[in-house]
């Protein structure tokens, strides 16, 4: 049997795309979060609703035990996954090749909501996928994968609060 | 018996062989003051069922054989990591959350040995998928 240099080229390029195909990763995060350097808010707060270990960088650097000011910062987690039957896997060479297997997709929401009193002053919310495809050369854990997914919707809260904090600041003032 | 249906027969003998057998599933109840319950659950599946890699979860560890379950009782508001390994590993972390978790275990292709999975899923699905699954046996 004898292939044409473009039959054989083509394969390359097919076998190529499955390789890097196997390697893909997406994450999106809806709000359109950039990464910035997080640094404390210009106010301080209490954590009324949350786990200490698991906020925003910008409102863990906030705390503060006895302030009017209360945070509220709620996170949660959707898992989907899809994978190939596994049969089909076994007898697919393009497997051997790093072909993707399945994938894993992690969905993370987030709202913060900023109480002063009784009064809600800010509300913000994020939402962020993450999704990732495994071969049989790599295969993420979702553990990392929920990392992924926090921080970016930990980002997109923070850039909201940076850029509102202006007005929270007005409000906190004007109840005072 | 001709010689088709023997070998009929011992494949289906091994394949069931591999199968984990015993009480039903068996929901914690109550769950005890102060704790958390992780269920890990492996429906069945021949592809894998050769192997029962451990799991753990916190302190606790168990092999858990296709179509079983074991239940984690964890101390409530911990961050509790769920691990498995062979070629590849999986881990999951729960912080607080829920009182109740779910955690599907599925053993994918590997290159030697099946892959471990663990998969957290939503409780409507996972109650309705671990009623299949039975109780551990030692």
């Amino acid at each position: 049997m004898r292939f044409s240099r473009s039959a054989i080229a083509s394969a390359i390029a097919a076998l190529a795309v499955g390789f890097c195909a196997g390697c893909a990763a997406t994450a999106q995060s809806l709000g359109g979060a950039r990464p910035l350097s997080a640094h404390p808010l210009p106010f301080k707060g209490r954590l009324a609703m949350g786990d200490p270990d698991q906020l925003p960088p910008a409102v863990a650097m906030s705390l503060a035990a006895n302030s009017r000011i209360g945070f509220m910062y709620r996170e949660e987690l959707r898992h989907e996954e899809h994978h190939s039957p596994t049969i089909l896997s076994a007898v697919n060479p393009l497997i051997y090749f790093g072909y993707p297997m399945g994938e894993y997709t992690v969905t993370a929401f987030a709202s913060l909501s900023i109480l002063d009193g009784d009064q809600i002053v800010g509300e913000y919310t994020a939402q962020s996928r993450v999704t990732r495809s495994y071969t049989i050369y790599s295969q993420p854990t979702h553990r990392d994968l929920d990392a992924e997914a926090r921080e970016a919707v930990r980002e997109e809260i923070d850039e909201k609060l940076y850029a509102d904090q202006g007005r929270i600041i007005a409000a906190i003032a004007g109840t005072e | 018996m001709n010689p088709r249906t023997a070998v009929l027969l011992l494949v289906a003998a091994a394949a069931l062989g591999c199968a984990a057998r015993g009480r039903p599933f068996e929901e914690v109840k109550p769950v005890p003051p102060g704790h958390s319950v992780i269920y890990v659950y492996r429906p069945y599946s021949f592809f894998g069922s050769a192997i029962a890699p451990t799991v753990r979860c916190g302190s606790q560890s168990a092999a858990i054989r296709p179509g079983a379950y074991h239940a984690f009782v964890v101390p409530a508001g911990e961050r509790i990591s769920c691990y498995v390994e062979t070629e590849t590993a999986d881990a999951v972390d729960f912080d607080g959350g829920p009182q109740i978790q779910y955690l599907r275990e599925r053993i994918g292709l590997g290159l030697i040995v099946g892959r471990p999975q663990l998969n957290p899923i939503d409780a409507d699905q996972a109650q309705s998928e671990i009623q299949t699954c039975c109780v551990e046996q030692p």
